[in-house]
């Protein structure tokens, strides 16, 4: 471009020096006519340029941001703070975190529309378990002389909500790539130092089996291993819930059938009183490892929690060693936590019954030791739909009670 | 009518307990209806066997301290190979053959640890088995006693205190030796210095034989590696790390040999026993590397 330009003035200094040459009848003068008049051009055209290049970069440098600034603005203006809080909660129905969306503190400023999809979630994901009495420590007693009925201890249990599966690779993904690991809030005081420990196999924060942050591929639906107990906590906190304590974890095991005046009645399997190997992933299944959380839904339990029994032992909120027998106790490390249900290599079905309790100390990170998340009833607001039903019975009450009058 | 039988003449029996039947351990002549070898304690039925059935059993030593591990790690082999259809399949020969196993899994599925192996040879439980690996067309006899620690440490020390140690190991045509990772792990020295004695007495026991290295394979076991997973990662890497001595010994004085992790117990807890102070106690069961050692022998055999 700059090429033509010189070339085209070259060319039209050579017809304005020939055109004054001949006006002037002096070349002498015609040329010192043309560089002066070349001079004021090339000056002026400068003096553009100069002024064109220092005005306008601070004019537009200024100018995105003030646009950038004045969209912030006139979006928030139009939408105001309810869209900002409907965005976010809409982001935690996406990361899985529903149960946060339904405590009463933060249901209030929630659209019912949202509020109804979380409830919708939680009835998918998420299985009621009454509250009510349980046997727990049942066969933790050595003594053989000890009468049944004296064979564990009943506990009262509060109605809560249990997840159906154990928590995957792809839920605890969500955890970590939203920085879970890094939110020391989540986190146990005690543990803090230790957090730089609980990283996967190339030194990146996650359980410890996972490679550069990731879950191994073909895994995403195999539930969570090589988290410690305080791991399964952190991501319980997140997403607003909390582990199962071990009498919980129990009574959504073995389902008990209270009976007026006499011990309830529970079942040793989640399906009923015998071991059947086609409805759990144990030693004897011959897997040899994890397999899908879906898979063996043969042997959920009475109120819809899948491999309750199997695939992974899981953790539970207790310490081990609870329910032991006081006469010959075990000698226990003080953080050691309560296991419950077998894993992928228990190799004897006795010790992946709802009864049996194994523990392990609070930071071990296993292949075979994942979780699932439980939710007090009473740290929810009232399940909408469980109200609509009760309207018509009160409606049919006042009727009867006008007829009666 | 007169009804015809059969009677043994006294005579006769008495001239088949005449014939000596001589140990398949040791070679002692024994009287025909003995139990057990007058000189090293061995069952005579391993001998009948070999005699009626016509076949000549390979023997495995499975070695190490006392409570390294040897029962349990026979016990849970043998039940595992016994129970799920894997690439080794093991049948066992006689009744007495199943007694180790079926006290280690009662006393496991219940959450405690076998008792003790007594010292006293004739209190030892043997096992002879079938063994039926799928690469080989034909299947295996094995002998494996579970023998105390404390009787082989003595028989290294003192050779032919236990006669039927001395001749096993001298017959035996493969050998698996525990190492105790959790005294490793405390730091102790035992464990070295007790292997390395050990491959000492069987590599002279083969030189005995043949000049240089021993060729008899012998698969190094880190037993109750549960409690140091870093040891299931890489077993040679951990014995050059935590036992130098030994590793060097066994580079030195094998040309089969093999380093493996192996646990049982998913966890471990301890209880203090009025007079006998503090047990081990396995809070659940977990087998974990306890056929790929044995099968590694078994295909160099």
């Amino acid at each position: 471009m700059n090429r033509y330009v010189v070339g085209g003035a070259g060319v039209a200094s050579v017809v304005v020096l020939m055109s004054l040459t001949w006006l002037f009848g002096s070349f002498s003068w015609a040329l010192a006519t043309t560089v002066l008049l070349s001079a004021i051009g090339s000056g002026y055209f400068a003096y553009r340029q100069f002024t064109q290049k220092f005005s306008a970069q601070p004019a537009t440098s200024h100018a995105a941001p003030e646009k950038v600034a004045s969209h912030k603005v006139a979006a928030t203006a139009s939408t105001g703070n309810a869209n900002d809080s409907q965005s976010l909660a809409r982001k935690m129905l996406d990361q899985g975190r529903y149960t946060l969306l339904l405590r009463p503190q933060i249901a209030e400023s929630i659209p019912p529309k949202l509020l109804q999809r979380a409830q919708a979630m939680l009835d998918d994901a998420m299985t009621l378990v009454p509250g009510g009495e349980t046997i727990v420590g049942k066969g933790a007693n050595s003594s053989p002389d000890l009468p049944d009925h004296l064979d564990g201890r009943i506990v009262q249990v509060e109605g809560f909500y249990l997840d159906r599966y154990q928590v995957t690779n792809e839920e605890y993904f969500r955890f970590v790539e939203n920085g879970g690991y890094e939110q020391i809030s989540l986190w146990d005081p005690e543990i803090v130092p230790a957090l730089l420990d609980f990283v996967d196999l190339t030194g990146e924060p996650g359980p410890r089996f996972w490679k550069n942050g990731k879950y191994l591929s073909g895994q995403a639906q195999h539930p969570v291993v090589g988290v410690c107990w305080y791991e399964a906590a952190a991501y319980a906190r997140w997403v607003g819930k909390r582990l199962p304590t071990d009498p919980e974890w129990v009574k959504s095991g073995s389902w008990p059938v209270p009976l007026p005046g006499a011990r309830p009645i529970q079942r040793k399997f989640p399906w009923g009183e015998a071991f059947d190997q086609n409805k759990c992933n144990l030693w004897g299944s011959g897997h040899g490892g994890t397999v899908p959380v879906e898979k063996y839904d043969e042997g959920m339990s009475v109120g819809g929690a899948n491999q309750l029994i199997g695939n992974v032992w899981e953790w539970t909120s207790s310490r081990f060693g609870a329910w032991q027998s006081s006469a010959s106790p075990l000698v226990l490390d003080a953080s050691m936590r309560s296991i419950r249900g077998g894993a992928f290599d228990t190799y004897f079905e006795t010790q992946a019954t709802c009864d049996f309790q194994s523990g392990d100390k609070a930071v071990a990170r296993k292949r075979n030791l994942g979780f699932r998340c439980a939710i007090g009833i009473c740290d929810l607001i009232p399940d909408q739909s469980m109200q609509a039903e009760e309207h018509p019975a009160q409606v049919e009450t006042q009727e009867y009670a006008e007829v009666a009058q | 009518m007169t009804k015809r039988v059969l009677v043994a003449m006294d005579s006769y029996r008495l001239a088949e307990c005449a014939v000596p039947l001589a140990c398949y351990i040791c070679g002692t002549d024994n009287n025909y209806n003995t139990e057990l070898c007058r000189h090293c304690a061995a069952p005579l039925a391993l001998s009948h066997q070999a005699r009626t059935q016509g076949v000549r059993p390979q023997m495995v030593a499975v070695l190490g301290t006392a409570a390294a591990g040897k029962t349990v790690y026979l016990g849970m082999l043998l039940d595992m190979l016994t129970r799920q259809n894997g690439r080794v399949q093991v049948l066992a020969r006689g009744a007495f053959s199943i007694t180790l196993q079926q006290r280690t899994m009662m006393a496991l599925s219940s959450c405690r640890f076998p008792e003790k192996t007594p010292n006293e040879p004739d209190r030892w439980n043997w096992v002879h088995c079938q063994a039926k690996v799928n690469s080989k067309k034909n299947p295996m006899e094995l002998i494996m006693p579970d023998m105390a620690g404390e009787a082989i440490l003595e028989e290294i020390d003192h050779p032919n205190a236990y006669p039927a140690i001395h001749s096993f190991l001298e017959k035996c045509s493969a050998v698996i030796l525990l190492a105790d990772t959790d005294r490793i792990e405390r730091g102790g020295a035992e464990q070295n210095y007790f292997l390395m004695k050990l491959i000492t007495y069987l590599s002279e026991q083969d030189n005995r034989k043949a000049r240089g290295k021993s060729t008899r394979p012998v698969a190094i076991v880190f037993s109750k590696a549960d409690r140091c997973e870093p040891c299931f990662d890489n077993p040679e890497l951990y014995a050059k790390e935590k036992t130098p001595n030994l590793w060097q010994q066994v580079q030195q004085r094998f040309t089969n040999y093999g380093f493996f992790a192996s646990g049982v117990a998913g966890s471990v807890g301890f209880r203090e026993e009025p007079g006998e102070g503090t047990s081990a106690v396995p809070l659940r069961i977990e087998p974990r590397g306890i056929v790929e050692p044995f099968e590694w022998l078994v295909r160099k055999i």
